[in-house]
């Protein structure tokens, strides 16, 4: 092995073993996206075979799935929920409007480009995807928790000014309750 | 089609309102323009005398090019089963006023709110304006026809570059066959 082994690196590797196993999603359904996960959760494709359940509040969650379009006024929930967050945690962009506002790319009110506001870990493409393509994000998504390269959380605490800023270009300012450099140094990340 | 029941309802508002313009465009469907000062009087009498409990709707259109806007409101009979909208123009200003008709529906409130918001509209009476769906927006009413949301949308938000080649080839093939 390349790379030296410490205490604390074996540590890590153990839980993102156990990591892996036990995710649990907070799904923010905002668009049309919504529909396809009923048939993702239920008996026909059943994500819990992958260990993955639903999840009420953003406390507990370790993904979060952005279904669809985001307005400006949805972006606010959607950080104020990511924020509640216990790191670490993914966010899930479901379907082109995360990538790039899909079909409503031209309202006033749509974000665009969604890892300019949360860091992403994983894209799913289509319009809509379906309940394949989710599990086989998924899928992607555990094994590069497995391998330890799902860091993009921490790309939040080491990047904060650059996402602030473009949180507040489009929302003014606003105070989210959470103080984010505070938790960075929890993390030893700054 | 005799129009038996829409005739009559035109005949008791031509009594009422003698300058005001009323056609029926279909079964069950009555059009009437106003003057801007009879909304009030006219809601009124809908309600209280008319027999039509029910507004349906207030809805807001831009006529940029006559420099006005128009407002329609919706009223329903549930007895007599016609729709009567009525039509008042307003001026095309930065802030146009009107009369509010929350005082008589309060479900209106609701309606004028979202005009508001939309359109710009000041709704006098009515003292619940404050923002509903664009809590977060500090522009121009959105529902405007001058406000072109493309050319905002394309300066305000930034778009991924997404130009692969084989893109590019179908975009040459499609000149072709043009």
């Amino acid at each position: 092995m390349e790379e030296k082994l410490t205490q604390r690196s074996v540590w890590e590797k153990i839980l993102n073993k156990l990591r892996k196993r036990s995710l649990w999603m907070l799904h923010y359904c905002t668009g049309c996206g919504a529909i396809e996960l009923p048939p993702t959760m239920t008996a026909r494709f059943d994500m819990e075979r992958f260990g993955i359940t639903p999840m009420v509040t953003p406390r507990q969650a370790d993904i979060l799935l952005i279904t669809g379009y985001l307005s400006a006024k949805t972006l606010k929930r959607v950080i104020l929920t990511y924020e509640q967050m216990q790191a670490p945690k993914w966010v899930v962009g479901f379907g082109s409007c995360t990538i790039n506002g899909g079909m409503y790319w031209n309202s006033y009110a749509t974000i665009k480009k969604l890892d300019r506001y949360v860091p992403v870990e994983i894209y799913i493409a289509g319009c809509m995807p379906r309940p394949e393509a989710i599990i086989n994000s998924f899928n992607v998504l555990i094994q590069r928790i497995d391998e330890g390269k799902a860091n993009s959380w921490k790309d939040y605490y080491e990047n904060y000014d650059y996402y602030k800023k473009n949180q507040e270009a489009v929302l003014g300012k606003f105070d989210t309750l959470v103080d984010i450099k505070d938790d960075a140094k929890k993390f030893n990340i700054v | 089609m005799e129009y038996k029941t829409e005739n009559e309802i035109i005949k008791e508002i031509k009594k009422v309102f003698k300058q005001a313009k009323c056609s029926i465009k279909k079964e069950r469907r009555i059009e009437v323009i106003l003057n801007k000062r009879n909304i009030m009087e006219f809601a009124l009498r809908m309600q209280k005398n008319w027999d039509f409990p029910h507004l349906s709707a207030i809805s807001c259109v831009d006529w940029i090019d006559e420099k006005q806007f128009e407002l329609v409101y919706h009223f329903w009979s549930y007895n007599k089963k016609v729709l009567v909208s009525a039509k008042i123009r307003i001026p095309r200003e930065k802030e146009p006023h009107t009369d509010s008709i929350a005082s008589l529906w309060q479900p209106a409130k609701f309606f004028e709110r979202d005009i508001h918001e939309m359109f710009g509209v000041v709704f006098d009476g009515n003292n619940e304006l404050e923002k509903y769906i664009l809590t977060d927006w500090d522009g121009p009413p959105p529902m405007r026809k001058d406000f072109i949301t493309r050319e905002f949308a394309l300066n305000f938000y930034s778009y991924r570059e997404y130009n692969p080649e084989w893109l590019q080839e179908i975009i040459k093939q499609g000149d072709k066959n043009d």
